[in-house]
């Protein structure tokens, strides 16, 4: 994921296409996760996991673990099937 | 998504929930409620794979039994890449083809989707193929 961090709840609506009402309503609920520094909320991009990944972060993160080993996986099992 | 939905794993998927009990591999075979498939072929890639990476034989033996159903591929290999090499970019993945076809299964899950014509493969049989984080992801949106 690229910079920045964070967005404001304004810039989420943004990338989500949604209202930012729609987005403050999200927060409240839980559904995006934002940090309230005094009167203002931020939104961390992992929160936005799924405009930038097409995942949300805890899935993006799980096919991250996975990636590390799929190459030396892909060439046993490319190596196997032409000995089938 | 329907409970009767079918999903055929490729050996990828089946060999990184072994190695990564963290991974999105091990989060989908583990899910409960899904009725995976896989077919003979793959059990016996799967055997020789486990065997060179020095996995243990015996967690594979538990997942498969555990986890999968079986489906046998009567037809010779030589005639599963004749039929459904063309599903493919690599003839030696057909039968992973073959097995979802035969197990009328609704998506391939599999990290080695470039190696799948998926439009031909959705206009043919339907079937949608999805890495274990998307296919997780669409659950989610159900």
């Amino acid at each position: 994921m690229n910079n920045p961090l964070v967005y404001t709840p304004e810039q989420a609506a943004d990338l989500l296409q949604l209202s930012k009402s729609t987005v403050y309503s999200l927060i409240n609920q839980g559904e995006i996760v934002a940090k309230k520094i005094g009167k203002v909320y931020r939104i961390p991009a992992s929160s936005l996991s799924f405009v930038f990944t097409g995942l949300d972060y805890d899935l993006y993160q799980a096919e991250k673990k996975d990636f590390k080993q799929i190459e030396k996986i892909q060439k046993e099992i490319a190596k196997a099937r032409r000995s089938l | 998504m329907k409970k009767s939905d079918k999903i055929f794993v490729d050996s990828d998927v089946i060999v990184s929930s072994l190695i990564s009990q963290q991974g999105a591999a091990h989060l989908l075979i583990n899910k409960s409620n899904l009725n995976l498939y896989i077919s003979n072929f793959s059990y016996k890639e799967l055997k020789i794979v486990c065997r060179r990476l020095k996995l243990n034989g015996y967690h594979l033996e538990r997942l498969i039994k555990n986890n999968f159903i079986f489906i046998k591929l009567k037809q010779t290999i030589k005639k599963i890449k004749s039929k459904y090499g063309k599903y493919t970019t690599d003839k030696n993945d057909s039968h992973i083809v073959a097995g979802a076809v035969k197990a009328k299964a609704r998506f391939i899950i599999s990290y080695n989707i470039k190696h799948f014509k998926t439009n031909l493969i959705k206009k043919d049989f339907n079937i949608i193929l999805l890495t274990p984080g998307h296919f997780l992801q669409y659950l989610r949106s159900q």
